[in-house]
């Protein structure tokens, strides 16, 4: 296994060491220092995640106002230390309920120091496991001894659970309801050409999940996707009804699905840790339905004035609708003044990003709204360069549409004892790096 | 302040200031340049007001690093506002955005000059500022003339006056062709009147402008200001408010002195005396005192007097006052006073004749070197070495020596190099040089560079009786425990080469020597390793009798090395080895390294590079420093064995040099001569490539040591014999001009060789000649036919053909025609009458002209010792009696041979037959041995009998031994020696192809084409 870090400090952004925990003594503690010479006070600070300085190398990432930087002496696996941060990030998350920022850091000192003397052991990741850490970090203050009340609840095993055949889900689990929600988040990434050619086109999505469900449940997880659906044919030896079958690419599993099984029969069966967590990951580059369609014309007329036209076209069902749509439309920098008309939404120009930035709060399928808009520009003195033509960005979120076209097709919950529960399933799309070209 | 009531701006920079990163305040910056961008494109246009606030914010904006490209029309829109506050703006905000090429200023200039020739003075001053500012060349061209004007104004309050000088100085010097200041010398002269000091100030900053520009024309000036100068030093009529510490305007003081300090001399005697006067008021008046400002001030005005005294070239009195002044403010504990001080002194040591006043300093300047502070330390180190001579030379270089091993590491390069110029230039005794040298090394080996201990190792090659001096002090040094690298390789080679002197001394075995030199061995890197094995080939080299444990010792480190990874060591291990084994021939190939000749010390050079980077830039340095380098070492040089002698075949030293330097010898030569001059450079281009072996091996490199075997080969006024003597051992013919471009066809040496034996043959041969040969020797005369033949089409022309002959022959030539038609032959007979025995030749000096091309050629004639001989057979009964009769030298000469070419008997008897030596067989009951006999004819002595007796080994044919017997001494010597260099060297086959003769005009030599077989083109000819 390879060593992941030496040290990791938590910087805020103007450099001041917030905590910090040395797991291996070939760094000096002045290290940092050199981090925030070399890297946070230059122009370096963000284009290269993983910098060498006097024969240390610093593997840095900034999550909300914290810098989180480990240092490393030999030879790191530089992507382990990056999982390593992005996971106890997730653990301090759910351990602080949700924000992690200078704030929280500030007032988690004592449980953060618990935490990291936990996660790794002289440079080594350790168990992240939020339900397992869970079981014997606790942010509760020691019991008495001499406390009159016994505890009600057992003192629950550590040990068993890091050591046993289902280490992420704690036995003995009661709910009066038993609820499975199941969340199919994409994004869609795009570039398009100005013409409407499609130029690039991914969708990432990932299948979220949150279990409150009593005992040892076992899952299982159908999807219309094309080899689960082969397989089912193979063995039914009948034709799948659905025309439409989605191949996955790059699929990655939660720990807990069982890869044998999903080697011989297919089929996504799991023993789901309690809570939330994230199912499986994937990625599609066939067969992509692009929720929006951008028609842009922008015409530069003289030295000092511009006309923009931008048409959009929503291309899902009518019934559905898109909620928080920003459209970007760049414009030079020396815009002066600018006049819209817009059929639906508001539309303003924001000086701090040198774009007309147009917003649709909720946008109905099968509609076009578009704008018109007259930009003035501001003479300048250095020689006018032609202006470089960034592309339109957009954001936005679908909900009940997959971009993919993914859809459940079952979730089965099979328990000894066979109670009844209830799956909850929602979609929602969500643009990633969404760029027209124009 | 314009300031009040504009809170856009304040909450601006506010917010600015309130920004937790880079990130957000940029985003704000953006945000504020749209807001001022709409503003400005606002068709209603702006109120005054806003205009103003909205170009500081973009002044602000500028100032914190974001480019603003835009706004500039609204800035300069301002400065033609009638209101104070909106006209500021505008001048401020013009001069910190735009700078003198860009276009928009044309606007401007307009505006400017309505309020530079306007009433108000206030608007003066703004626009007489930014002019100042900006200093464009339109700016010069279109305001220069009203900002004189304005300078000469008596109307306008002094301030405006200041303003404009200043002004006008910036314009001058950004554009000295634009300004024109013709005929300015007499307003300057009326400037220089003017009573208030602000504007005195100004003007002499202008003047000290112009006068750099050119002084010529400012000489009325000079008197005033030596009468400013006056009226500051006594203090008259200077205001309250132009007093800094109680010293009048120390300001105009130093500007005035500085401007002086232009003009090249004050002839006037009055102004100079009044000059001195007020300089030695400041020389006197100036003292080290507790308040700083104080001190500061004083000390400017000081060291400016100090630098006027030096340019002005004071009486001696008052350059030792200076000194003593300056030996004070040494001794002051205050670092930046003594700092100030010593660098001064230094500046004074370029003043001839205060030399001596600052020797009495030098105590202190010693303590100096000792500071916490490096830059004092550095500028006492400097100032020691400016002042060292032959008096203080010793005690210097001493105290340098003693402090190295002290000083800090950042020093320690310069201090020795320091040490070592010092050393070499002003050495009482180069035996001391020696030691400070080695002392150096020892102390701060890792930062002598190559320099210095090549030099040193000049110097002992250089000096005789120097030898065996460095030679016993390097084995001491190397007897201490820890010895640094370069220590390791100047004692390896001073050892290798000198160590024999120091043979009879206790400890001094060459064995000693060796396993001290060994020690050392592991611990070296790579480049000390070669340097250590020729060492080691030297030693064994001066073993004689060879002591067979150090041979074996040696040998067994030749051969681990014969494998090294590095090619150098390897080369060297295995040269050595093969050399080794020729026994006592070593010693012929492995001789002594010739004197360096002389040149310029590289180290001073290197000093006098680096000098030249701390240059001062001053009035002062326009005297250059005249010191003459003195190196002792130039004067009590012989010529060096390498300089041509001047003989008509001055050329064939080139011949001579490499032939002396041996192959180890020659990469020193390479690796210690950082410069070569002329003889050395013909040498050095060869590279020491695989060939070298074969180089050695060929008839160049073995040769007698010059002084053992040529006893007057020394002087080198002995001319054109001892030239002649060079020709003759080193075997070696090609002796052409290097200009020459045709090249000769076939190896000019071996066709020599071949005509030693034969008495016709091709002598000469190129494209366009060739020269045959047909001898006819009876007794003392000879008669050779020289056949000039002509091969080509064209004639060629300027034909000429010199004999120089040596002086033991007396050779006539008949004429040579001076054109040789179209492939035509013309013969040249040549009369030759031997007077007395000698090796030398006679050289042909034979050039012709063939187009445009000069061939300038010089070739040995093959009328040799031999030709003189004449075989005669000789019976038991009458050679004994005379072997006998000839008893012991120099009748009787003996000589054990080696490094003879082995050959088999019967082909020695050959040989010697060829030569007219008659092998007598039965002679000698010994079948191993030869018995010669021959008689030689002379015409002072007629017929000498000759016999001679060669002992030969057949287990090692290299080596033999010869007797000689003759009825004369020098015939007897002269005949050894040719059957020696015939036996040694190997006149006839080339070895191998590699054994190209090494001398640069045979190296071009193209092989012989078989086709052109001498004997059958010269048999077409005759």
């Amino acid at each position: 296994m390879p060593v992941a870090a030496s040290a990791i400090y938590f910087l805020n952004l103007r450099g001041d060491v917030l905590i910090n925990r040395l797991y291996r003594d070939d760094v000096g503690g002045n290290m940092v220092d050199a981090f925030r010479m070399h890297i946070m006070q230059t122009k370096e600070l963000g284009t290269c995640p993983v910098r060498q300085i006097g024969g240390c190398s610093f593997f840095y990432m900034r999550i909300s106002n914290v810098y989180i930087v480990i240092v490393v002496s030999s030879n790191a696996n530089v992507a382990c230390a990056f999982k390593f941060v992005v996971e106890a990030v997730a653990l301090f998350k759910s351990y602080f309920g949700g924000a992690f920022d200078e704030d929280a850091i500030r007032n988690n000192f004592v449980l953060i120091y618990e935490l990291l003397d936990e996660i790794m052991d002289f440079g080594y990741p350790q168990n992240l496991s939020p339900e397992i850490l869970k079981l014997y970090i606790t942010q509760e203050g020691v019991r008495s001894p001499f406390s009159s009340k016994p505890s009600d609840r057992p003192v629950p095993n550590a040990t068993l659970q890091v050591t046993g055949a289902v280490g992420w889900r704690r036995e003995g689990l009661v709910y009066k309801k038993n609820e499975v929600f199941l969340d199919i988040v994409e994004s869609v990434n795009l570039l398009m050409s100005s013409k409407g050619s499609v130029l690039r086109c991914d969708v990432t999505g990932k299948i979220l999940m949150k279990c409150f469900l009593s005992g040892m449940p076992d899952l299982k997880l159908g999807l219309n996707d094309k080899i689960g659906l082969e397989k089912e044919s193979q063995l039914k030896s009948r034709p799948t009804k659905s025309g439409k079958t989605i191949e996955l690419d790059d699929v990655t599993f939660h720990q807990c699905v069982n890869l044998t099984r999903f080697n011989s029969e297919k089929t996504v069966s799991f023993v789901p840790p309690d809570g939330e967590f994230e199912l499986m990951k994937y990625r599609i580059t066939e067969g992509v339905n692009l929720p929006f369609r951008v028609l842009p014309t922008i015409k530069e007329l003289g030295r000092t004035r511009m006309e923009v036209n931008v048409k959009v076209k929503s291309v899902f069902g009518a019934k559905m609708f898109a909620l928080g749509v920003v459209i970007k439309i760049p414009v030079p920098k020396q815009t002066a003044k600018t006049s819209f008309q817009v059929t639906s939404g508001r539309a303003k120009y924001n000086a701090a990003i040198d774009c007309l930035v147009w917003k649709i709060r909720k946008f109905p399928g099968q509609t076009e709204p578009t704008l018109s808009a007259e930009v003035e520009l501001i003479s300048t003195m250095a020689e006018k360069k032609s202006w470089t033509r960034p592309p339109i960005q957009m954001e936005f979120q679908v909900p009940m549409f997959t971009a993919s076209g993914l859809r459940v097709r079952f979730l089965k919950v099979w328990e000894k004892s066979g109670y009844n529960t209830v799956e909850w399933v929602r979609y929602i799309t969500k643009a990633g790096s969404y760029e027209i070209r124009c | 302040m314009a300031m009040h009531g504009m809170r856009g701006l304040s909450v601006f920079i506010s917010d600015i200031r309130n920004c937790q990163n880079k990130e957000q305040e940029r985003l704000r910056v953006d945000k504020e340049l749209g807001n001022v961008r709409t503003r400005f494109k606002n068709e209603k246009g702006l109120t005054p007001y806003e205009k103003k606030k909205y170009v500081w914010k973009m002044l602000y904006i500028y100032m914190l690093g974001y480019d603003v490209d835009f706004g500039h029309m609204e800035a300069v829109s301002l400065i033609s506002a009638p209101k104070y506050p909106e006209k500021q703006v505008g001048y401020i905000v013009t001069s910190c955005l735009l700078n003198e090429n860009h276009d928009f200023l044309r606007v401007a200039i307009n505006s400017v000059r309505n309020d530079i020739i306007g009433r108000n003075e206030t608007f003066q001053c703004l626009a007489l500022t930014m002019v100042g500012n900006i200093g464009g060349r339109e700016f010069a061209e279109s305001l220069a003339p009203d900002v004189q004007k304005l300078l000469l104004s008596s109307s306008c309050r002094p301030l405006v006056r200041k303003k404009a000088a200043l002004c006008l100085l910036r314009l001058f010097r950004k554009n000295p062709d634009v300004v024109n200041v013709d005929g300015w010398a007499d307003r300057m002269a009326q400037l220089l009147d003017e009573r208030d000091l602000g504007v005195l100030t100004s003007s002499m900053s202008l003047l000290v402008a112009l006068v750099s520009n050119n002084h010529e024309a400012y000489w009325t000036c000079l008197p005033k200001c030596v009468k400013i100068l006056e009226r500051l030093a006594r203090n008259q009529d200077v205001p309250q408010e132009y007093t800094y510490y109680g010293i009048p305007s120390p300001w105009l003081q130093v500007k005035t002195m500085r401007a002086l300090q232009y003009f090249p001399s004050i002839e006037d005697p009055n102004t100079r005396r009044t000059l001195f006067e007020v300089l030695q008021r400041i020389l006197m008046g100036t003292d080290v005192v507790k308040n700083v400002n104080k001190n500061n001030a004083s000390h400017a005005v000081l060291f400016e007097a100090l630098a006027l005294v030096m340019h002005l070239d004071a009486e001696k009195e008052m350059m030792s006052q200076c000194v003593a002044l300056l030996g004070k403010f040494v001794a002051v504990r205050e670092p930046n006073i003594r700092y100030l001080g010593l660098e001064n002194m230094t500046r004074m040591l370029m003043v001839t004749d205060v030399q001596e006043v600052i020797k009495r300093h030098q105590v202190q300047i010693i303590a100096s070197l000792k500071d916490p502070d490096i830059s004092i330390r550095r500028r006492a180190l400097d100032l020691l070495y400016g002042m060292c001579d032959v008096t203080n030379a010793k005690d210097i270089v001493e105290e340098l020596l003693q402090y190295l091993s002290s000083a800090d590491f950042a020093m320690r390069e310069e201090l020795s190099l320091k040490a070592a110029i010092l050393a070499e230039k002003f050495a009482p005794d180069l035996s001391w040089y020696v030691d400070v040298i080695l002392q150096l090394i020892d102390k701060a080996g890792d930062f002598i560079s190559d320099d210095i201990w090549f030099r040193v190792v000049q110097f002992v090659i250089n000096n005789d009786d120097l030898q065996p001096y460095a030679a016993a002090k390097v084995k001491e040094y190397l007897h201490k425990p820890a010895v640094h690298e370069t220590m390791v390789k100047v004692s390896a080679y001073i050892l290798g080469e000198y160590s024999h002197l120091l043979a009879r001394r206790p400890g001094c075995s060459p064995k000693e020597i060796f396993s001290i030199l060994h020690e050392k061995l592991p611990t070296v890197s790579t480049t000390t390793i070669p340097i250590l094995l020729s060492a080691y080939a030297k030693i064994l080299m001066h073993t004689q009798p060879p002591d067979q444990e150090l041979q074996n010792q040696i040998w067994a480190i030749f051969t681990k090395y014969e494998s090294c990874i590095d090619a150098e060591i390897q080369q060297r291990a295995v040269e050595y080895f093969a050399l080794s084994r020729k026994g006592a021939a070593l010693m012929d190939i492995l001789a002594e390294m010739p004197k360096f000749p002389e040149r310029q010390s590289s180290l001073i050079k290197k000093a006098e590079d680096a000098e030249v980077d701390t240059a001062e830039q001053s009035a002062i340095k326009l005297r250059a420093q005249q010191q003459t380098s003195n190196a002792l070492v130039v004067t009590d040089q012989r010529p060096a064995n390498g300089a041509p002698p001047p003989v008509p075949v001055g050329q064939l030293s080139l011949v001579k040099v490499p032939s002396m330097i041996t192959t180890e010898d020659r990469n020193l030569t390479v690796q210690a001569s950082s410069q070569d001059n002329g003889t050395l450079s013909k040498v050095d281009p060869q590279p020491p490539s695989a060939d070298l072996l074969g180089d050695l091996l060929g008839p160049l490199a073995i040769e007698g040591p010059p002084g053992a075997t040529v006893p007057s080969e020394h002087n080198a006024v002995s001319g054109l014999e001892g030239a002649a003597e060079a020709v003759d051992g080193s075997a070696i013919v090609p002796v052409e001009v290097e200009t020459n471009t045709v090249k000769p066809i076939g190896n000019i040496a071996e066709r020599f060789h071949a005509l030693c034996l034969k008495d016709s043959g091709v002598l000469y041969e190129d494209p366009y000649i060739q020269i045959g040969i047909k001898a006819e020797w009876r007794a003392h005369h000879g008669r050779l036919v020289l056949f000039l033949g002509n091969k080509n089409t064209a004639p060629l022309i300027s034909v000429q053909a010199l004999i120089l002959p040596p002086g033991h022959l007396k050779m006539e030539l008949s004429l040579v025609p001076e054109t040789i038609p179209p492939r035509a032959q013309v013969q040249c007979p040549l009369e030759v009458v031997n007077l007395r025995p000698s090796r030398d030749v006679a050289v042909l000096d034979y050039s012709y002209k063939f187009g445009a091309n000069m061939v300038n050629v010089k070739l040995r004639l093959p009328a040799t010792l031999n030709k003189f001989l004449q075989p005669i057979p000789v019976s038991a009964e009458e050679f004994f009696p005379q072997w006998r009769s000839l008893s012991g030298p120099p009748l009787k000469l003996q000589e054990v041979v080696r490094g003879v070419r082995p050959m088999p008997l019967s082909e020695m008897a050959n040989l010697l037959n060829s030569f007219r030596l008659m092998i007598s067989p039965g002679l000698d009951p010994n079948p191993n041995n030869l018995v010669v006999c021959t008689t030689f004819y002379s015409e002072n002595t007629h017929a000498i009998l000759c016999l001679v007796r060669i002992e030969t080994d057949p287990a090692d044919r290299t080596q033999l031994r010869m007797t000689l017997a003759s009825g004369d001494p020098t015939l007897t010597f002269e005949l050894k020696e040719f059957i020696k260099e015939q036996l040694v060297s190997i006149p006839m086959v080339p070895r191998a192809p590699a054994a190209a003769p090494p001398a640069p005009p045979a190296a071009q030599l193209t092989p012989q084409i078989p086709a052109n077989d001498p004997a059958a083109l010269l048999a077409g000819l005759l």
